[in-house]
């Protein structure tokens, strides 16, 4: 009761500060209202009587929760999307869906089978990513463990080690060894427990053989976790009824040496890498679909705007479709549309609007889904995760759904920065055979399974030209807040290029959290004028 | 046109409301074209934040010529022409007839009359000296020439004219023997090369040609 006490006091103080809207909007975070308690939090206040218009440019996600959120709350919405889908980069392809390259459109040519498919774009959701959480939960998206992490998964290095895969769990024990073993003696040679008690002394000790499984003398001679030798299927599995023996211990100075050493090793220690991770049952557009079935507004595909014009009263949109302009006027307008295609679209912004915009850089992964006939890394222990590699190819992600079906679809490449370049700059069938090529050096039979491909550079998709927007440190203190405040009062830019977390469908639900927020903050302000 | 007013005692808001545009404003773009304007922008009118230059007002000989060049890997294959490089894939999938209709949509998109805003800041009266080469073949205002397949400057993206006179210097464009007329170019491109400062000479001209009108033909 306390609490809830000051929490109460606490909302007045927001309230005598930010007025009633940021009481509503505190009082959602709080847990108060009985909206929350239903499981449905009512982001935007409800207009009770009044009425307001919102033109959502683009289908990506914010349109689609700042839609969903809107007409809940009784505003006029219509989403307008260029692209013949929506969902935008959260994009999953399946059996004869067109992959919209410029210049090399193409037919998704999977097998007709629902756990064929490959999730092109946004892939994986980490737990604390709330609002993903939340909009699942609420739309009815089903769930699944990601597996991002599997320990039996493989690095490959052309420099190192002669070029052959490592186990992930070899490398790592014995790179946590190593350097378990080279602490334990700098503790020994009394160089820095000056400071410590011998009893702190002995506990780092103990810390340091357990992190490295070390010896009693504190010396790594290989351990278990490396793995053992194997000795073939349907062998006894090592260990279980003889001693096992250990894999050979690698060599040092090459962990020391290698780019994993320096990269790869923390990764899954990372905040958005880090177990528990989820993916939606049946492909990620699974939470599209879910906002499409729950959204009455009109959404327009194959709706291209042409023209945005702010207006004393309004927002006056002009786009083509089916042939034909039509002009759309609304009280606002609410977009997602890529910054660096605004460019393109004829508008009426001040010019400081548009430095802003093209300050921003944009950036271009690629990636590669391939339909394998066996899933041949079953027999090699991994149940998804991901391979490590310094080729172009950089990662190899093995389906963590479908364990034991009878294919799967892996993902040969996802690329960055010149990596991405590289496969970008090549056609649609010289990218699956450079990724079949370098595949070869982690999995030896890797072609023979493969059946078909698709092939996503996201610098060249239509309607997008790139993904994840890059500020620089420079820009984003210029024009970040800038960016982020209504334009005249009627246009709000948003998406994950207008959060700190580009690349994230979070960054996106977040900024049109946030664009709500102001949108709201503007309607009470003209509402308590009118009434 | 403008929204209906809304409902009682709001004064500001707006219904929904759609209506027919206005014809004039913007072209309807085919179906098979709404790519271009994915890179190129609305009413093609250029986009330097995906280096995709302005189209409209293009002659269509030039827009068959060029996406030819493309097609057949005469320009987008080297591999230092990285924008050049967008845009070949998307002129290696047409045929010979989706040119023509290329061509012909590209030269149905009016020349906008809004002024281009200029990127370029250089010695317009050197770049006017420097000029008088050029001039032989793209004409005194810039207005083009088709007869020596020249085609036209005026109007067209400054940032663009740069990067394909750098182009031309580095051997990036008109670098295969069969492509002709890029090769004149190419040979044409040592009068600014020749300059100690080739770089500023290059920005020179272009400043030069921004001063002509974008309505010359
Ligand atoms: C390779 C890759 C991997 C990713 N991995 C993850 C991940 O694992 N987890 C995760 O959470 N997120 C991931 N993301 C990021 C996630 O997909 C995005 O953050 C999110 O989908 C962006 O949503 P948005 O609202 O910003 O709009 P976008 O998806 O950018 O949508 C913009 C929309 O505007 C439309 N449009 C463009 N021009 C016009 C026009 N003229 N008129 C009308 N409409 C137009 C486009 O067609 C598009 O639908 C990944 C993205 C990529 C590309």
């Amino acid at each position: 009761m306390t609490n809830l006490h000051s929490r109460r006091n606490f909302l007045n103080l927001v309230g005598s500060a930010g007025g009633s809207a940021a009481v509503y909007q505190m009082a959602l975070a709080l847990g108060l209202t009985p909206g929350r308690a239903l499981g449905s939090p009512q982001l935007v206040r409800p207009l009770s009587g009044a009425s307001r218009s919102v033109v959502l440019l683009g289908g990506g996600l914010s349109s689609l929760m700042s839609a969903y959120e809107l007409e809940r709350a009784g505003y006029q919405c219509t989403i307008l999307e260029a692209s013949h889908r929506i969902g935008g980069r959260n994009l999953t392809l399946r059996a004869g869906d067109l992959i919209d390259e410029v210049g090399n459109p193409r037919r998704c040519r999977f097998d007709d089978d629902p756990a064929l498919y490959f999730n092109a774009g946004a892939a994986r959701i980490p737990a604390h990513h709330h609002y993903l959480m939340h909009y699942c939960k609420e739309l009815g998206v089903a769930l699944e463990a990601f597996t991002n992490v599997d320990y039996n998964a493989w690095l490959q290095e052309d420099e190192r080690f002669g070029g052959r895969p490592i186990r992930f769990r070899h490398f790592m024990a014995d790179a946590k060894g190593f350097i378990a073993e080279l602490s334990a003696k700098a503790i020994d040679a009394n160089e820095f427990d000056a400071a410590l008690s011998p009893e702190d002394v002995e506990r780092i000790l103990g810390f340091l053989k357990r992190y490295g499984d070390l010896d009693v003398n504190a010396i790594y001679r290989g351990s278990p976790r490396a793995g053992f030798k194997h000795p073939g299927a349907l062998a006894p599995t090592p260990g279980m009824i003889d001693e096992g023996e250990f894999v050979e211990r690698l060599d040092f100075s090459e962990i020391l040496k290698s780019s994993f050493w320096h990269e790869r090793l923390h990764f899954h220690e990372e905040l958005d890498y880090s177990a528990p991770m989820m993916q939606p049952v049946d492909g990620m557009d699974k939470i599209v679909d879910g906002f499409a079935r729950h959204i009455k507004s009109p959404i327009l595909t194959h709706a291209q705007v042409k023209s945005i014009r702010l207006q004393e009263s309004g927002v006056s949109v002009v786009y083509q479709h089916q042939g034909e302009h039509l002009q759309i006027q609304a009280d606002f307008c609410m977009n997602c549309i890529p910054k660096h295609l605004l460019a393109g679209i004829d508008n009426n912004f001040p010019n400081e609007y548009r430095t802003a915009l093209a300050a921003i850089h944009r950036g271009g992964p690629f990636k590669i889904g391939i339909q394998m006939g066996k899933r041949f890394w079953e027999d090699e222990n991994i149940y998804g995760g991901i391979s490590w590699s310094s080729q172009h190819i950089e990662q190899i992600w093995y389906p963590t759904h479908n364990i034991h079906g009878n294919k799967g679809v892996v993902l040969g490449a996802y690329s960055w920065g010149d990596n991405a370049d590289f496969f970008t700059r090549l056609n649609p069938e010289q990218r699956f055979e450079a990724a079949l090529h370098q595949g070869q050096k982690i999995h030896p039979n890797y072609r023979k399974y493969a059946e078909s491909f698709v092939s996503i550079p996201w610098y060249r998709m239509n309607h997008h030209l790139g993904c994840t927007a890059r500020w620089t440190e420079e820009a984003s203190k210029r024009y970040f807040s800038y960016l982020q405040a209504p334009l005249a009062g009627r246009h709000f830019l948003m998406g994950d290029q207008l959060s700190h977390h580009a690349g994230w469908q979070e960054g996106a639900f977040s900024s049109a959290h946030h664009a709500l927020v102001e949108l709201q903050k503007l309607v009470a302000a003209d509402l308590g004028s009118t009434t | 046109m403008a929204g209906m007013a809304a409902t009682a005692g709001i004064a500001s808001a707006l219904m929904l409301t759609v209506t027919t545009a206005s014809a004039h404003d913007y072209s309807i773009i085919p179906d098979q074209f709404v790519v271009c304007t994915t890179c190129h922008g609305v009413e093609l009118k250029g986009n330097k934040s995906v280096d995709a230059p302005r189209l409209n007002g293009m002659e269509a000989w030039y827009v068959k010529m060029q996406l030819q060049a493309f097609k057949s890997g005469w320009r987008g294959t080297h591999p230092q022409d990285l924008t050049g490089m967008e845009m070949q894939p998307q002129a290696a999938v047409l045929s010979d007839k989706s040119i023509d209709a290329a061509a012909e949509f590209v030269s149905h998109v009016l020349p906008r009359t809004e002024t281009l805003g200029h990127s370029i800041v250089g010695d317009s009266s050197r770049g006017e000296r420097l000029y008088a080469t050029c001039a032989a073949c793209h004409g005194a205002n810039g207005q083009g020439n088709e007869a020596l397949k020249a085609p036209r400057l005026a109007g067209q993206n400054d940032w663009y004219l740069l990067r394909q006179l750098e182009k031309y210097r580095s051997g990036v464009r008109g670098h295969v023997p069969a492509d002709t007329w890029g090769q004149q170019m190419r040979a044409v491109i040592k009068v600014l090369d020749s300059a100690a400062d080739s770089t500023a000479a290059m920005a020179d001209v272009v400043t030069y040609i921004n001063t002509f009108s974008s309505n010359s033909s």
